[in-house]
Order: structure tokens, then C-alpha cells, then sequence
């Protein structure tokens, strides 16, 4: 054990030295509003979900069909030369050709409507399952468009990540079942990445100021996920360590330069522990009233987790400008995209976030989840993990970052919407589909930290982490902002054994 | 300032046996953190040379651990190792074994920032490689029985300190600064902290905070607490409770409460029922059915929230003067529909529709003014007349629906507010007609029980 020079200045008595008071490296942020949703009466729910796949699959056609032209231009077996065929239904048995379409997963374990009905005739439910996959085989993939459905075999399925919603070209011939026996897939892998500052640069030439070339050293951007504030005591003490380190206040004046370079804080989701969760239909049925005091009742309602994180977040606003994306258990709703976390939460961070009507983006943001946007240049994409979580649910194996790779690779930062993961009936378009390749990809509220690089056909570069979440393991994650590498500082209480 | 701190630890740790950290002498002394944790040291290792184990301290420390726990099964090393660069295969095999030869090369920098008890700092150092930091936490008199407990110094000062500006004082105690904080300064001013979370406190800072406002309500603000108390029985017996439609409703029904009251407890009383029976009725719907309509009225009511908490202190004042004027009106007229008003709500599926039979007294307040229009924020908004419906119950026993005019306050910005300002007016005229209904009905005793029992 070796301590470094000046790790033992505070551990002697009070000289008459200068403390000095340090400034934070500051961030440039711009962040987009792609999955902003109208508000009030401007939402509707009349709409199918059919037409979210369609727009998905005329977004996402163009580019796999050029990939897959270029890949399999030439490509011969036994003699037969390939051909692209417009319409699923438009295979014929025998011939050799490719076709484009969305993925369907049959999985008889998914969840069903049936199974509802099911808990009202028999009492005991099925419990929820940690995966789809049926284990004796009995999923089905099925390639899908406009047309119709074309169920896939082959022994290439099996070696590749597949989920209901992504968009892929197949190369195959349908055999004598009537099946598409696949012989090679294609995605449409990264699209285009910006250039860092492109959007910053291109706002000033539009409003024809001049671009700056002078840019500070950007500092290092914190992740952090799954703080999991509940009323009860548990982790406070790591959270107040979080606060303090993050504050400068705590460690040594030469950590205290290290935090002093942080310059932004992103809380991916899960910032409570539950969001007085709306009981379901035996437990309200059996559930009686609680003392019903100044209108509602206390006992289903506990104000105090909501308190103590807008304490938490009125303490670090004055130093660390903050984004906030909820998570699955925080107070909004359950669909994608959730909606900003409303400031009447925040009755004292209130001050720094912006009224609704000021177009300028708040010192404290409360964004959507999944969300964009731009920090110190770089594209930033991020979501509170219930995506990748559901994907999860659909393969075999327990890789986050390879199913985060898959994603981007898919272009979809939600592929299973709308089919396991709630989401909101977008009839003009899906803005689950990735357009421009973000810088870094983060996931929040992972089981364990995990973090790589990921490179694309043409030269895009994705620092991909998964966040893990803070009241289990501690961990914050630091990015820096000039080289994307991750970092992370883990706070702990010795256990004393 | 050498004696000053040994003389407030003396007071604090030894005699008042309190847990005291470095955050909260700082604050206390008004010093930088670093100083106040030199401090601690200082006087940890003075009294502990006066008279060994009287004080007893908490350690932080900073740096990197040994490999016990690593992050990949990398090498522990300060530098960044090469980061593998993924192969662009578009799609991996889904094996959930561990790719070994891509963990090698793998190496995160992980810093540990660890609280450890006096009696475990030896172990503890142990346990790492290279310490960049180490420094008193906390300071207290007898043994830490629970390290948890440490928390409670960070909650005492989030209570103490809470009127310090940060933007101003902070900088003294060394936090880092940040010269682009942006911050608007509010109106209304957030809660005052209650020191005991008691959840009877949290309405009642809320109810006394609005009470800072026209000088009427001052001398309701002591009566209205006593109110509630005894209002609240009643209400135990109500419906089933709806938890998420509750915060919106509580704070609308706490500002109701003092602007639609001028005396008499009932009418505190008949406003927590209206509203518990316009929130009973809701319930009765499907299940399925809160989910997508508790977000659209919780949305609408939280953009009124918004707007409302900006121009509140405008709109109280007037709207009150005439809510005040017309409940005067009413004291001294025959009131004839109280019944009335407690049939028709529950047959009403939602608190829109509550507008037909509840807005009845309504048309009693002859005492409105006139129209007025006020431009005020960009937003035209003002009084005006209305055709509104009415249903009442004649002697026979019919109902009998009339359309009259009525006063309604509107606002030119968006629908939402018009949808929203019902439910606010139906409180108000409840508790105004439940008020007449008590005067006239005195002599009718059962009458005024029908009234509550119903819900």
C-alpha cells in the first residue's frame, strides 16, 4: 500500500495554508428533443400500433437494401444467381433470392393477453418469467412486411441475435414446408455518425455567427444509474458520499481537482425506488381504505423519497449542471418514450430547471427516456435500461453490451417496441430508429458496469457502457470527454471483518 | 480561530455527545471543508493524547483497491490499458460464455472512495494498492454502533442550513464553484423543510404558506388546522383511496380550502367531502381506464399547476374578493338545492360532467360583478358569462334541468385551464352551498345528515 504525495495534507493540524476554492470545467450541451411527446390533448391513443412497424420498415429499407445489394450482388449457388424480391409474398419455392422485412419472434412464453384471463379463473398466476425462450424449441422466427409473414429456418438462425421489430434482408429459397430456409442475414448496420461540434457548428453558420474554433478542454461527463431513493435508511450513507465527492467537499485536495473536472452529471434512470406504484386488481380489491387524511391517503403515499432526492439534487445543482432521465420506477409514465419527470416534483430544484414557455435548455434537465443529445460536441444516446433489459428477455445469454452492440447495429434503440416494451402509438414515424450514430451509448440501471468500443463500415466509433446501478454497487461512472474513455469511482463503507 | 474550534468540538462531541462531521463544522465555523477536516484531526489526536479512546473517528479514503473485486479480469494498473475494438461483425453469437481473451487486455481505472471506522483503518488500508487520499469523516464520543447513522449529520445541515444561498455562501466552505449557474428566482417559495417528516406537517407548512398571502387569511390560518382535524374523521369512512390523483388534489384542495372559507367549519368539512366524492366517482370506472386517464387529467392538472403557481398571487387576490362577496350573498339567502347537490355527484362518472349539477349555487352568487378582461402576461383572461346547465329538484320530485348564466373566470392561452378550473370552481361552490344548506336547514335536522351520510 503506497500512498501517493500530498494523500495525508488533511491529516495533520491546521496550517496557515490557503484552501483554495476551485471552479468547474464547464459543459457545452445541447440537447435534442427527439422523444419529446405533444402534451395534453395533443397525444392520442386512437391510433394502431401496426403503423409504428411500417414506418419503422420504410425508415430502415433503403439502407439494408443497399447493404444486402452490394453484399450479395454476385453471389452464386450451385449456379443460381441471386435475385431481390420487392414482397415476402412474392418468394417462390425453389428460387434463390433475397427479400427485406421485420422480424416477428413467435414465442409462446411471451407475455399474453390470455394469461390475464388466466389469473381471473384460476387464482395462482403464471409467475413472470426472466426469459421468453421456450425450451424445447417452440419459438418460431418469421420475416414480416406489408404483404404478409414468412415463417425462417435454417441452421443459421440460431447463431445470430434476433428480436421482434428488427429489420434485416434474408438470402435464402423457400423450401417444400413453405419455410425460408436461411443461408445469410444482413442489417443495417451504424448509420451515419456526425462529426464532433457538427451540430453546435452548424446552429452558428445557420444563424451566421462565427464558428468558433476556440473550444475549452472539455472536463469528464458522470453516469450514473439506479439511485433507488426509497424512505427507508439502506443506502443513504453511499449517496451522501456520492454528494460530497461530486461537491469537491470530500478526499483530498488533489482528488478534489479530479472531481473539479466533472462537468456535468447524468442520472440514467431509477432515481427512486418506487413511484407509489398504482396497485393491481386483487391488491386494490383486497387492500381497504386507509386513513384518509387532507384528502389521500398517507399510507399509499410516501412523499419522502421524492424529498430527499430534490434535496439531493438542490445540493449538487449549485456546482454540477444535472440531466435527469427517468427510469422505470420513477414517477412517470411506464411507456416509451417517458416523458420528462414534471419540475412539480422538484419543489426546490425547481429554480434551475427553465418554465415551460423559455426555449432555452435548464440548468437542471429533465429530459425523456430514451434520450439525444449533444455534451461538450459529442452525440450523446442514452436510456434508462428497460430496452435493453427486454431484449434480454428474448436471447440466450447475459452480454448487455452485446445486445447494446446489436441494437445500434439494428438501428433501433427499442426494437421490441411495441411488442414487449409499452410503448406510445406513433403513427408518422419511429424515433426509436437511430438516425445519426451517437458518439457514446449508455444504458443505465445494468447488472454490472461494462464498457467497449464499437466500429462501424465506415469509420464511426461507439464508446458503448452500461451503467450499473448505484444502489447495488456503489459505482459511478466517469467518461472523459476528450478521449471517451470510461473510468469509474465505486463508493463503499468498509464492512469491518 | 485555533481555540475556537477545539472549544465548539469540545461543547459538541464531548459534552452534547453528538456525531459531528467535517461538512457540519465547517458549516458551523464557516470554514473551508479542508480546513474543518484538519480540525478534526487536530483535536482527535489532542484528546486522544489527553486521555486515550474519548473520541473516536471515521476515516475516508481514496484509491485504488487491490485486485479483490476487479471491474474485467484485467491487471490492476494506473494507466488505461488498450481498449479492445470490437470486430464489425454484424452479428455476434449469442454464447453467453466470457470472451478470456478480450478481458486480458481490458483495463478500467477504478478508484474506491471508502468510509471506514477508526477500529478498521488498519484492515482497511490493507486492502489497497495506492492511496491518493485519506481524512477524518466524522468525529463522536462514544463508538459509531451503526455507520448509517452518519447520514444523519448531512440531514441536519440540509434542515439548519436550508436559508443559506448557495450561490453565495457555499463558496467558503469550499465547494466547487461553478460560474455558469443559471437560476430563476421563484414566487412562490418552495415548503419549509420540516425537521419531523410527520406527513400532518407537510400539508400544514403548505397550508401555512399560503397563508402568507391577503391578510384575511391570516386569522383562518390557526382555525383552518383545527378544522381539518375534525374534518378528517368523517372522511375516514370514505371511499377507496386513489393515490396518484391525491398530491394533485391536496395542494388544489389546500389553496380551496382557505380561498372558498370565510367561517364555519363545514365548510373545510363539506369541501374535503365534495372533493373525496368527486374523486370516489372516478374509481368506479374500470380499471383499466386510470391509467390512461389519471396521466391526461395529471398532465392538464400539472400544466395548470405551472401556470397557475406563476400568476397565482394575481388570480388569488381578485378571484377571492368576489368568492367572498358571493359566499356573503349566500349566507343570506334560502337555500333549496343542498339536496340536490348531493344526489347529483354520485351519479356523475367524471369531474368534468360536475359542472351541470354542482355549479347550481352558482347561479345564487347574484352578486357578480360585471364582465371584466385583464391582459396580464401576454394572457387575456378576466370574468365573463356563461350558459350553464342546472339541474334541480323541484317539490314534487322532478328534476328539472334550467339553463342560467353564470360568472366563470377564463384565460386565453390554452383549453387545458378551462378544463381545469372547473373542478377548483366545483370545490368552491360545494362547500358554499353546503354552508346556505347548514343555515337554513338547522331547524331540518335529518336534512343535514342525508347530506354527509351519502358519501
Amino acid at each position: 500500500m503506497a500512498f501517493s504525495n500530498g494523500a495525508e495534507s488533511l491529516l495533520s493540524p491546521p496550517r496557515d495554508e490557503e484552501h483554495l476554492v476551485l471552479d468547474r470545467t464547464p459543459s457545452s450541451y445541447n440537447p435534442l428533443l427527439t422523444f419529446n411527446l405533444a402534451k395534453g390533448e395533443k397525444k392520442h391513443y386512437q391510433q394502431q400500433y401496426a403503423d409504428m412497424y411500417f414506418a419503422r420498415l420504410a425508415q430502415l429499407k433503403p439502407a439494408v437494401e443497399q447493404i444486402a445489394g452490394d453484399a450479395w450482388e454476385d453471389f452464386e449457388v450451385a449456379g443460381e444467381t441471386v435475385s431481390k424480391v420487392e414482397r415476402v409474398l412474392d418468394v417462390r419455392q425453389g428460387q434463390l433470392c433475397w427479400v427485406v422485412g421485420t422480424i416477428y419472434m413467435e414465442m409462446p412464453l411471451k407475455p399474453n393477453i390470455l394469461d390475464d384471463i388466466t389469473k381471473d379463473h384460476w387464482i395462482v398466476a403464471p409467475p413472470p418469467r426472466v426469459k421468453f425462450i421456450s425450451p424445447s424449441g417452440g419459438d418460431q422466427v418469421m420475416l414480416e412486411d406489408e404483404s404478409g409473414r414468412l415463417r425462417l429456418t435454417g441452421s443459421f438462425l440460431p447463431s445470430i441475435l434476433l428480436v421482434t421489430g428488427c429489420i434485416v434482408a434474408v438470402l435464402g429459397t423457400e423450401n417444400a414446408n413453405g419455410d425460408f430456409e436461411v443461408l445469410d442475414l444482413k442489417v443495417p448496420d451504424l448509420p451515419r455518425q456526425p462529426e464532433r461540434w457538427e451540430r453546435d457548428d452548424g446552429e452558428a453558420a445557420l444563424n451566421s455567427k462565427a464558428v468558433k474554433q476556440e473550444r475549452t478542454q472539455a472536463g469528464k461527463i458522470a453516469v450514473v444509474s439506479g439511485l433507488g431513493i426509497s424512505g427507508d435508511a439502506g443506502d443513504a450513507l453511499t449517496l451522501d458520499m456520492l454528494m460530497e465527492y461530486l461537491l469537491g467537499e470530500s478526499t483530498s485536495p488533489k482528488d478534489q481537482e479530479q472531481a473539479a473536472r466533472i462537468s456535468r452529471l447524468i442520472i440514467a434512470g431509477n432515481s427512486l425506488a418506487s413511484a407509489s406504484p398504482i396497485p393491481g386488481r386483487e391488491e386494490a380489491a383486497a387492500k381497504k381504505s386507509g386513513h384518509r387524511k387532507y384528502g389521500y391517503d398517507s399510507s399509499a403515499y410516501n412523499a419522502a423519497p421524492t424529498g430527499h432526492l430534490d434535496v439531493l439534487l438542490s445540493t449538487l445543482l449549485p456546482s454540477i449542471p444535472i440531466t435527469l432521465l427517468p427510469g422505470e420506477s420513477d414517477p412517470t409514465q411506464t411507456t416509451l418514450p417517458q416523458q420528462p419527470i414534471h419540475p412539480a416534483m422538484f419543489s426546490h430544484s425547481r429554480a434551475y430547471m427553465t418554465l415551460p414557455e423559455q426555449e432555452e435548455t435548464g440548468w437542471f434537465d429533465s429530459v425523456t427516456n430514451p434520450w439525444e443529445g449533444d455534451v461538450d460536441g459529442w452525440r450523446l444516446l442514452g436510456t434508462g435500461g428497460q430496452p435493453v433489459d427486454d431484449v434480454f428477455k428474448y436471447v440466450e445469454g447475459d452480454d448487455r453490451l452485446e445486445m447494446m452492440e446489436a441494437m445500434l447495429r439494428w438501428r433501433l434503440c427499442a426494437p421490441t417496441a411495441p411488442d414487449t416494451l409499452f410503448s406510445y402509438p406513433f403513427q408518422d414515424g419511429d424515433p426509436f430508429v437511430i438516425a445519426d450514430c451517437p458518439h457514446v451509448y449508455f444504458v443505465g440501471n445494468q447488472p454490472r458496469f461494462d464498457t467497449t468500443v464499437v466500429e462501424g463500415p465506415t469509420g464511426q466509433s461507439v464508446r458503448m457502457i452500461a451503467v450499473p446501478k448505484f444502489r447495488q454497487t456503489g459505482e459511478l461512472v466517469l467518461l472523459d470527454a476528450e478521449t471517451l474513455e470510461a473510468e469509474v469511482v465505486r463508493f463503499e463503507v468498509f464492512g469491518g471483518d | 480561530m485555533a481555540q475556537d474550534y477545539t472549544e465548539w468540538l469540545a461543547i459538541n462531541v464531548l459534552n452534547d455527545q453528538q456525531l459531528v462531521s467535517y461538512r457540519s463544522l465547517s458549516r458551523a465555523l464557516k470554514v473551508h471543508s479542508n480546513l474543518a477536516k484538519q480540525m478534526l484531526f487536530d483535536f482527535h489526536r489532542k484528546q486522544n493524547a489527553k486521555k486515550p479512546g474519548t473520541v473516536h473517528a471515521t476515516y475516508l479514503i481514496t484509491g485504488t483497491k487491490r485486485k479483490a473485486t476487479p471491474i474485467t479480469d484485467g491487471t490492476q494498473s494506473q494507466e488505461h490499458g488498450e481498449d479492445t475494438v470490437m470486430q464489425s461483425s454484424p452479428l455476434l453469437p449469442s454464447s453467453s460464455a466470457a470472451k478470456p481473451e478480450e478481458e486480458d487486455v481490458d483495463t478500467i481505472l477504478l478508484q474506491t472512495v471508502m468510509l471506514v471506522k477508526e477500529e478498521h483503518l488498519e484492515k482497511a488500508q490493507v486492502t489497497f494498492e495506492s492511496i491518493t487520499g485519506m481524512h477524518i469523516y466524522s468525529l463522536q464520543a462514544n463508538g459509531l454502533g451503526d455507520i448509517q447513522a452518519l447520514t444523519e449529520c448531512n440531514r441536519k445541515i440540509a434542515v439548519d442550513y436550508a436559508s443559506e444561498d448557495p450561490l453565495e455562501i457555499w463558496k467558503q466552505y469550499g465547494t466547487i464553484q461553478n460560474p455558469n449557474v443559471k437560476r430563476r428566482t421563484q414566487r412562490r417559495q418552495p415548503p419549509p423543510p420540516a425537521p419531523a417528516p410527520a406527513k400532518d406537517a407537510a400539508p400544514k407548512a403548505k397550508l401555512v404558506s399560503t397563508t402568507s398571502k391577503p391578510a384575511v387569511l391570516k386569522k383562518e390560518g390557526s382555525k383552518d388546522s383545527q378544522d381539518s382535524k375534525p374534518a378528517s374523521k368523517p372522511t375516514s369512512a370514505k371511499a377507496t383511496p386513489e393515490p396518484s390523483k391525491k398530491p394533485p388534489m391536496n395542494k388544489r384542495q389546500g389553496s380551496d380550502i382557505f380561498k372558498s372559507f370565510a367561517k364555519g367549519k363545514t365548510k373545510a368539512q363539506a369541501a374535503q367531502e365534495s372533493q373525496e366524492s368527486v374523486v370516489s366517482t372516478p374509481k368506479a370506472a374500470p380499471e383499466d381506464e386510470p391509467m390512461g386517464g389519471f396521466s391526461d387529467e395529471d398532465e392538464a392538472d400539472e400544466v395548470e399547476a405551472a401556470v397557475v403557481e406563476d400568476d397565482s398571487t394575481v388570480v388569488n387576490g381578485k378571484s377571492k374578493k368576489d368568492r367572498e362577496a358571493e359566499l356573503q350573498a349566500m349566507m343570506n339567502q334560502e337555500d333549496e338545492v343542498m339536496e340536490d347537490a348531493a344526489e347529483d355527484s354520485p351519479e356523475i362518472a367524471e369531474p368534468d360532467a360536475d359542472e351541470g349539477a354542482i355549479d347550481k349555487p352558482d347561479s345564487q352568487a347574484a352578486d357578480e360583478p360585471k364582465e371584466t378582461v385583464q391582459v396580464e402576461n401576454g394572457r387575456i383572461r378576466g370574468r365573463r358569462r356563461v350558459m350553464r346547465k342546472k339541474t334541480v329538484k323541484d317539490e314534487d320530485g322532478y328534476l328539472v334541468t334550467k339553463e342560467e348564466a353564470a360568472w366563470e373566470s377564463f384565460s386565453e392561452d390554452e383549453p387545458a385551464p378551462k378544463k381545469i378550473k372547473v373542478p377548483p370552481t366545483t370545490s368552491m361552490n360545494k362547500p358554499a352551498a353546503a354552508a346556505a344548506g347548514k343555515k337554513s336547514a338547522k331547524p331540518g335536522q335529518g336534512n343535514i345528515m342525508s347530506f354527509f351520510s351519502k358519501k
